[in-house]
């Protein structure tokens, strides 16, 4: 059975070199090979490498980005508000996507397309303005160093609208920052990867979404029907309303708890002062509102003001776990006011704060240990905790000045000025580690070892259930759970949904076959689903080995083999080189690929239509 | 008795999934523009979301402008005579609340109709800032919510069964006025 609805058939191409904007046909079978997000992200980007013979600059015209919603995306079902941003990656010059939530994918949708691609670089700072099918390129050079939240104002300013979606870069982005974020709806980022820089250097500012199209589906009443059972399943669950309350704040006191929260550039797991900046303390002191995605009961987000002290007036949609871990204890920052503050900055520079966080975090413990010299750090001295340097130093990276200037290039540059730091950043394949320590489970370690774009939580999360149920586990359990979840997660990346209600509250996975079955009127079982996820691991690993990744890649941060966490529950614990080498091996085996982590020949051919 | 469908901005989580449900309801598609209820989210100054939705008013300044006389109270609720109805959208100008809405594939004027008196919205809201209340309540959440302003609140922090709890409470006579 082949696909009835759930698609506009449609691929809008614009080439910002020449300014021109197209509409493709997309045919069926190409729709129910990659279905859509990361899928449509992975096959395109791949088809550009080809056409380039394999050499795309990540900040050249060539690097072709692609902006992908799901055929679930902006439908009646819990959290259908995500999109994917596709492209090479400048952090690793590897396949690198990151997601999205808010409200811009189900406005793009509505548009009347189902993927958005972009290639070339404008000739000034420009606005892409896509508006019900009609494109523009408006150049917008007055939006130059404006700030991400200021320029998504003056864009709606304008434009005399309000009901628009903006996706926009900061003063990061348009200075080429490798970890630059895009920031839309105000604060809902696709923070990692350096999507951004992308935007910057093809000089683009923002994108600008205004769509009025119905988003097609095969059979809206049974859509209804079952996406009332999820959301009711949702509301009834015990962790509901703590959810709509902390949202992913919650974490910060579990991560503590089981030693896996980044303390002083993961020197550390537990935080001595956790009580100051909990989800306790944020509902108590700083919360004034919700803030949820599109069609999202959880509203996960929060909305926080700082009421008093230096702080006064900081008000930002957050923090939610890894921003509030990377650039709170991962700094050694305990004053939770601080903490916002830094993430404002970060909003507002268009920064990803994960990948900040582990910087300035490298920084500090660089200089601590006397590999940065003062003079490395431009004559100011930078310790754990200290709130004003932090913040200057986060400023200083986005305006690339003075040291700025090097860490904002990410950590293979940082590594390569100075060596040595290489025991101190954690990274995996150039990108930056998230707030998850690996040292408390090895299959978190092999989720980032042999996650496509790197050192990200978002392909494998397998942290907590190690903990819980894994003291015994088989090697060939711990691999599979890894693989599993490297299946399932990024399937929900290519619906175009969020994960947190499955990871989080336990929503079942066969809802999204029914999901599925419901919008594209296509019947496919979730074993089904997994294995089209599956062959998208295939082709980001393709694509990844045919840029020169190797199982010397899949590796791990210095810290996570040599210097184990200093206190709490995982004092002492390192991961076993071989212990991992034999893991990494089985994996392998599992996934079909050589010895060397190489996919077979042959599976090319599997992507080339 | 009379029911008002009420907003209570404070506790929206600009979700809209009452766009959804109401565009579902009404015309039978996944398409959050043709909905007779919006959210409106400004940010970051001020933090305001507000879903904008016919207030049923005793007094409708949109029926008054209305050339045919194609608006109408029946059974309490607001009514579109859409055989009637000339699509000129001065109702929507005339709407202090700019609660009327337009889409470009349908020609009428799009007002929410209350559902029948069981409002879809209010159904689906995860958050309760949507509900249908008697008319004469109205106005309770925004009195408590003053009251609990307006008086010095205290704060006793304490553990039940190891579980953090937080009484608040007003201490009498001991604020100067």
């Amino acid at each position: 059975m082949s696909i009835k609805s759930g698609y506009f058939n449609k691929h809008l191409h614009v080439d910002l070199t020449k300014g021109t904007a197209e509409h493709q046909d997309i045919s069926d079978a190409f729709l129910e090979k990659y279905i859509g997000g990361r899928g449509f992200g992975a096959k395109l980007v791949w088809d550009n490498l080809k056409k380039h013979d394999f050499r795309v600059d990540p900040l050249g015209p060539e690097n072709l980005l692609v902006i992908a919603p799901g055929p679930l995306t902006g439908v009646y079902l819990p959290s259908s508000g995500k999109t994917s941003f596709a492209a090479i990656s400048p952090a690793t010059g590897l396949y690198g996507d990151s997601s999205m939530g808010g409200g811009f994918g189900v406005e793009l949708r509505q548009t009347g397309v189902d993927v958005l691609s972009i290639t070339g670089r404008a000739p000034e700072l420009s606005v892409l303005f896509i508006d019900n099918g009609e494109t523009t390129v408006l150049p917008t050079p007055e939006l130059k160093e404006k700030s991400c939240l200021e320029a998504e104002g003056i864009i709606k300013e304008r434009l005399g609208t309000y009901a628009i979606h903006v996706a926009t870069i900061g003063v990061a982005g348009e200075n080429m920052v490798n970890f630059a974020c895009v920031n839309a709806d105000w604060s809902r980022n696709a923070g990692r990867t350096g999507i951004g820089t992308i935007m910057g250097a093809k000089n683009l500012k923002a994108i600008v979404v205004r769509g009025h199209k119905d988003l097609p589906a095969h059979d809206v009443s049974g859509l209804m029907e079952e996406a009332d059972k999820a959301y009711k399943y949702l509301k009834e669950h015990k962790y509901f309303s703590m959810w709509q309350q902390e949202g992913l704040m919650n974490i910060i006191e579990y991560a503590n708890e089981k030693g896996i929260l980044p303390v002083c550039n993961f020197k550390d797991t537990v935080f001595a002062k956790h009580n100051q900046i909990n989800g306790a303390t944020m509902l108590a002191h700083y919360k004034i509102g919700d803030s949820a995605c599109f069609s999202c009961s959880m509203c996960c987000g929060n909305i926080c003001l700082v009421k008093n002290g230096k702080y006064t007036g900081t008000i930002i949609e957050g923090p939610e776990y890894e921003s509030c871990a990377m650039l709170g204890p991962n700094l050694g920052i305990d004053n939770f006011a601080a903490i916002l503050s830094a993430i404002r900055l970060c909003d507002e520079l268009g920064v990803d704060t994960i990948s900040t966080g582990n910087i300035v975090g490298a920084v500090i413990e660089g200089y601590e240990r006397g590999i940065l010299s003062l003079s490395d750090l431009d004559g100011s001295e930078i310790t754990w905790g200290d709130e004003d340097a932090i913040l200057e130093l986060i400023q200083k990276i986005a305006d690339r000045q003075g040291i700025g200037n090097i860490l904002a290039d990410g950590s293979r540059r940082i590594i390569e000025k100075w060596p040595e730091m290489d025991k101190i950043i954690l990274q995996v394949k150039g990108l930056e580690q998230s707030a998850y320590d690996s040292r408390a489970g090895i299959t978190m370690g092999l989720g980032y070892a042999t996650s496509d774009i790197g050192a990200h939580h978002t392909r494998a999360w397998t942290v907590a259930k190690e903990i819980e149920e894994g003291q015994n586990w088989s090697d060939d359990e711990k691999v599979g759970i890894v693989i599993y979840h490297q299946k399932v997660r990024p399937l929900f990346d290519m619906l175009g949904v969020c994960r947190l209600p499955w990871i989080e509250l336990g929503l079942n996975e066969r809802h999204y076959e029914n999901f599925y079955k419901c919008v594209t009127g296509k019947e496919a079982s979730l074993e089904q689903l997994l294995e089209l996820s599956n062959d998208i691991y295939n082709l980001t690993r393709l694509i990844n080995t045919r840029l020169g990744t190797t199982r010397k890649d899949d590796s791990l941060p210095y810290k996570v083999w040599a210097n184990p966490p200093l206190t709490g529950p995982n004092v002492g614990k390192v991961i076993d080189q071989e212990d991992f080498q034999k893991l990494l091996s089985l994996y392998y085996q599992k996934r079909g690929w050589d010895e060397d982590g190489i996919p077979p020949t042959g599976l090319e051919s599997k992507f080339e239509d | 008795m009379s029911k008002k469908l009420m907003v209570i901005p404070e506790q929206c989580s600009g979700c809209r999934i009452c766009e959804l449900v109401c565009a579902i309801k009404h015309f039978g598609v996944n398409n959050p523009k043709k909905s007779a209820i919006k959210v409106l989210t400004i940010y970051p100054h001020p933090v305001v979301r507000m879903p904008i939705v016919c207030s049923q008013c005793k007094v409708l300044t949109c029926a008054q402008v209305c050339p045919v006389d194609a608006l109408q109270r029946s059974d309490g609720v607001l009514q579109l005579d859409k055989e009637n109805c000339i699509s000129c959208y001065k109702c929507v100008d005339a709407c202090p609340f700019g609660a009327i809405y337009v889409h470009e594939d349908y020609d009428l004027p799009i007002i929410c109709d209350m559902c029948g008196g069981d409002p879809e919205c209010v159904k689906k809201c995860p958050t309760g800032a949507l509900r249908l209340i008697p008319e004469s309540t109205l106005g309770e959440f925004k009195r408590l919510n003053n009251v609990l302003s307006y008086t010095q609140m205290k704060e006793i922090e304490f553990y039940e069964k190891g579980e953090r709890k937080v009484i608040h409470y007003a201490e009498v006579g001991k604020e100067e006025l």
